[in-house]
């Protein structure tokens, strides 16, 4: 396999705009959607750039991950792009991107997703209290130090190669080198088309790409089994979830959680006053607002088929909750069941579109002859 | 068998095969455990997560659910989606260790009121020998 090297001096988020810059002025690409640093300095958004002027602003790789990118998108290109638009995503994000897109929240017709080796985020509030050091945090996470970076970077065995059109890899390189790995005919068209050929050997990278990855499995593996015994059974659960404030900040910042009525938002949940009461009798008494761990819980049944481990809500819950943790670990768990990924594939479908006639055997209590048990005695 | 504890058990049934067992066990008089409620929905299909998570947490000590034979559902598919929801649900309660076995999902067609009964009862026993549902005390959930 060949990929383009291309000159990073500045570094890979320098060879990623050297790119759009080219993309933009020999109007290959209309617009394109990529990190930028807000005006006031401390944090980052996304900027929907149409003139390459604007991209001196703009940062590819930013420390943090302040808005999922997925979300972002998602916010913009529901019903399709009109041109050809590039976004500049994390792995994780375009994993999301394209469970939206199966959900039917992105149109990719148009979008070209663009991404990177990802060195991991910084957890966002840390970020946020400090940006400078923040900002040298980061550069620290850049050149391998991983003990800076958020809880679920650092298990995360899918930091590269995502189903985008192009990717730019680093690992492996020398320094001030990347390659441009086209990943879709789509990609290998816009290369063709600014004129960068594919010849340099991908070797390196590979090699470099399968080590990490195989210690990050192993990593993840280590670090959920220990986090299951953290958080595993009704008490240990509860004293987990103890702290939330039943905001639903996780739910709103999460990329996969699209519908616009959410059912834990609904009048559903608000029962007559003597339905409440009649719990409380029941238990002794009853914490309000209710249902804090059926919102949980039914989260990750809605939800974790899709989840692809990308910390949003982590980084967004006010009481520090493991909620990323929470749910990689489950989401883990019930993708394994139907032999899914999140994100690997954008032709495989949602496990809960699909079904096969024989499966699931396990599941289905066996039934084997008539019970002999208290029925006949009463 | 008794230990003293009683469960209380919800007894989900899609409204063709799951109620018609039960139809079929009244006809022939077969009784079962008192402390089994039954539930109808139209379809295993159509039976929100929520629901079944929501019985669990708030006063449930145990789940069951019967919906058509593979193939015979009255709306062709809607019992293998079910069958994969109750997967992915009971993979979720057994991750966070909150008891997938309080959860069970068997087949029963119409014509089969044994089976419905044998059903209800055997759920109920092994329920009982599981002891209560600790969550259902919980005031902080």
């Amino acid at each position: 396999m060949n990929g383009a090297m291309v000159a990073a001096p500045g570094g890979v988020q320098q060879a990623i705009t050297d790119l759009l810059r080219r993309g933009l002025d020999e109007k290959v690409l209309n617009a394109v959607l990529v990190p930028a640093r807000v005006p006031a300095g401390d944090s980052f958004a996304w900027l929907l750039v149409r003139d390459s002027s604007v991209l001196e602003e703009t940062q590819p790789l930013p420390p943090v991950m302040s808005v999922q990118g997925a979300r972002a998108i998602s916010r913009y290109a529901r019903g399709g792009v009109s041109g050809k638009v590039a976004a500049v995503l994390r792995p994780c994000e375009v994993r999301a991107t394209v469970e939206l897109a199966k959900l039917r929240q992105v149109e990719l017709d148009g979008l070209l997703l663009v991404s990177m080796d990802c060195p991991g985020a910084l957890p966002l509030k840390t970020y946020l209290d400090d940006p400078q050091q923040g900002d040298a945090d980061f550069e620290k996470l850049l050149s391998g130090d991983e003990t800076v970076a958020r809880e679920v970077c650092k298990t995360c065995h899918l930091f590269s190669r995502p189903v985008s059109d192009l990717h730019f890899a680093t690992l492996g390189a020398d320094n001030g080198q990347a390659s441009i790995v086209a990943g879709s005919e789509q990609g290998r068209l816009l290369l063709d088309t600014l004129r960068i050929a594919e010849k340099s050997s991908l070797d390196a990278w590979e090699r470099a790409v399968a080590e990490r990855q195989e210690q990050r499995k192993q990593a993840r593996t280590q670090a959920q089994a220990a986090f299951r015994q953290d958080i595993a059974g009704p008490d240990k659960l509860l004293e987990t979830l103890s702290q939330c404030l039943n905001c639903h900040v996780c739910r709103s910042v999460c990329p996969i959680c699209y519908c616009r009525q959410c059912y834990f938002e609904s009048q559903a949940l608000l029962m007559p006053p003597d339905n409440t009461l009649a719990r409380a009798r029941r238990k002794g008494g009853m914490r309000l607002p209710t249902d804090t761990l059926l919102f949980h819980l039914g989260r990750m049944a809605h939800m974790s088929l899709s989840c692809v481990s990308c910390g949003a809500c982590e980084d967004a819950c006010p009481s520090s909750i493991p909620v990323a943790r929470m749910f990689s670990l489950v989401g883990d768990a019930t993708q394994k069941q139907f032999d899914y990924t999140a994100g690997r594939s954008v032709t495989e479908p949602l496990p809960t579109i699909t079904y096969k006639e024989d499966e699931l055997s396990d599941l289905v209590a066996p039934y084997f002859e008539t019970y002999s048990g208290r029925e006949t005695a009463s | 068998m008794t230990n003293g504890f009683e469960p209380k058990i919800l007894y989900i049934l899609c409204s063709w095969c799951g109620t018609g067992g039960a139809e079929t066990a009244s006809a022939h008089g077969l009784r079962y455990p008192e402390n089994v409620r039954t539930y109808r929905v139209n379809c295993t299909g159509s039976l929100p997560a929520v629901h079944v998570l929501r019985a669990l947490v708030e006063g449930a000590d145990g789940v069951a659910v019967s919906g058509c034979h593979p193939g015979d559902c009255h709306y062709e598919s809607g019992n293998y989606h079910a069958r994969r929801r109750l997967a992915n649900l009971k993979t979720i309660l057994g991750t966070l260790g909150l008891g997938d076995d309080r959860l069970w999902f068997r087949f029963v067609a119409h014509g089969e009121g044994r089976r419905f009964v044998d059903t209800a009862a055997e759920f109920s026993d092994h329920i009982t020998q599981m002891g209560p549902n600790p969550l259902t005390a919980r005031r902080d959930t």
